[in-house]
């Protein structure tokens, strides 16, 4: 692709069997004040979410 | 729905629903931009060859076709309140030996007189933790306060207690501690650094701002036992997550200056955070400093980049979103999940929604000594998520902050389901700069 560049795909895991609540709250990170989910890890740490787009 | 910004001179396409993220040229994010139902202006193309409109166009039709741009929402299912929790913030002390001028909890003693937990009642709440955990195995206890080292016999008994059932239990206890490090010993380094899972040391940045910010009870600025105390701490600590937090207020609104001063001290994980009070007061942050703190997060990101290309450790907390592997759905959902998941409990044993209603008697929720839990306010929190909010289902940020802190749209602006607007801009610029460093760090990885 020329105009885009792909950074990253379907990044929000909405797969079955997700939703566990084993990863951490946010608040017990280091905000208290104001939540940032996004920056939290999930615990089954699974690495195969992207699902890769053709880039040229 | 996207969401097409710049951000540190490049522009970028944010899917919403999916998460994907697209660094694109100027003709294609205007064209992007066109395309949503929210447009306000269709964009100036006189400038660009049809050639090259019809090129861009053809991409974006591409990414469109592969389901990763203008991907439809989903119908999300209705929240339940499923009566598990496995979080606790222990409000170990209602005292500090700090006078910080920004304390939400009224000189640590959240609005009522000094009072500190007994090692019974800390045995209690890991009790009611487990016993109210259901299947969870991860148990996260946060001891807070006021200043929790004031009370470390609580703490001790805390953990030993906990250590010591974890395993029968099948649970697995994560502590953290966060502390204004004053009183931190060479022998509490060495306990916190073999039990807290995570360390939060509060320290503000500049000197002058910590300072006047944090003086003790005498008057007397904090600053350099803090820093001394946390450098002793995070030097010993090794790979073990640590944080040095901070508060920027009206005072100053060039926090990029602190953020980079505790990474100069020496300090490789760092937050520092908008501090939240109602606008008559003179530190509170107010509409009109909404560009400039935004700036300052532009300026913050550039740094960022630069430091960690050098190869110098620094992480920010609010920069640090994984673009490829975030949390699923139904995470994003619920956010910190304060009310349901995540409970606080006060030196008395009182249970409250979290550490920020503590000593507000109409958020009593129960008590972990008597054993009474009324589920009417966990279930009120457990059922507003996210998709109930006013303004976060249309806002494009929403699977970042999954619809924010409940304590401030309850404290600051007088009901659960309302935002705090000032909170949600600086959120939405912190979220641009993360998405737009991981975007420009992966490339340099490739």
């Amino acid at each position: 692709m020329k105009h885009v560049k792909v950074i990253a795909t379907n990044t929000i895991c909405k797969e079955k069997g997700t939703g566990c609540g084993e990863c951490q709250t946010g608040c017990q990170s280091a905000c208290k004040t104001s939540c940032t989910v996004g920056n939290q890890s999930c615990e089954q740490k699974k690495t195969n979410r992207n699902t890769k787009v053709k880039q040229d | 729905m996207v969401h097409v910004f710049k951000c540190l001179g490049r522009h970028f396409a944010l899917d919403v629903e999916s998460g994907s993220l697209f660094e694109v040229d100027e003709l294609t994010a205007d064209l992007i931009e066109k395309r949503s139902p929210l447009a306000k202006a269709k964009g100036d193309f006189s400038r660009y060859s049809e050639t090259e409109i019809a090129e861009a166009e053809r991409e974006i039709d591409e990414l469109v076709k592969s389901g990763v741009l203008f991907t439809p929402a989903p119908v999300h299912p209705e929240p339940v309140y499923k009566g598990v929790v496995k979080a606790l913030c222990l409000n170990i002390a209602h005292g500090c030996n700090l006078r910080c001028r920004y304390c939400f909890a009224g000189d640590g003693q959240y609005h009522g007189s000094v009072d500190f937990m007994s090692p019974e009642t800390a045995i209690k709440a890991i009790d009611f933790l487990i016993a109210k955990s259901g299947t969870r195995k991860r148990l996260e206890v946060d001891f807070f306060g006021g200043e929790p080292l004031l009370n470390m016999k609580a703490v001790r008994a805390a953990i030993d207690h906990a250590r010591a059932v974890e395993k029968q239990a099948g649970k697995e206890f994560r502590f953290t501690i966060t502390t204004n490090a004053s009183l931190l010993t060479d022998e509490l380094i060495e306990y916190f650094n073999r039990e807290m899972y995570n360390v939060v040391l509060s320290i503000d940045g500049r000197k002058d701002v910590h300072d006047y910010m944090r003086p003790t009870a005498s008057g007397e600025g904090s600053f350099d036992k803090a820093l001394e105390n946390s450098l002793k701490l995070v030097r010993a600590r090794g790979d073990k997550s640590y944080y040095v937090r901070g508060t920027f207020t009206s005072r100053n609104l060039d926090f990029a200056k602190d953020v980079l001063a505790l990474n100069d001290y020496g300090f490789g994980q760092v937050s520092l955070e908008p501090v939240v009070l109602p606008s008559d007061d003179p530190l509170a942050l107010k509409e009109e400093h909404i560009e400039t703190l935004k700036e300052q997060y532009e300026i913050l990101a550039r740094e960022y980049i630069s430091r960690r290309a050098s190869g110098k450790e620094f992480g920010f907390f609010h920069f640090n979103i994984d673009i490829y592997n975030g949390p699923c759905a139904s995470k994003r959902l619920v956010g910190c999940n304060a009310g349901d998941e995540y409970l606080a409990v006060a030196p008395n044993g009182n249970i409250y929604p979290c550490h920020r209603f503590d000593g507000m008697e109409d958020y009593i929720i129960g008590n972990v000594c008597d054993g009474n839990f009324d589920e009417t306010l966990p279930n009120l929190f457990a059922t507003t998520n996210l998709t109930k909010k006013e303004g976060c289902n249309d806002c494009w940020a929403k699977y970042y902050c999954s619809g924010g802190c409940a304590a401030n749209s309850i404290q600051i602006c007088g009901g659960i389901k309302k935002q705090y607007k000032l909170g949600c801009e600086l959120m939405k610029k912190r979220v641009e700069c993360a998405l737009a460093i991981g975007a420009i760090e992966s490339g340099e990885q490739q």
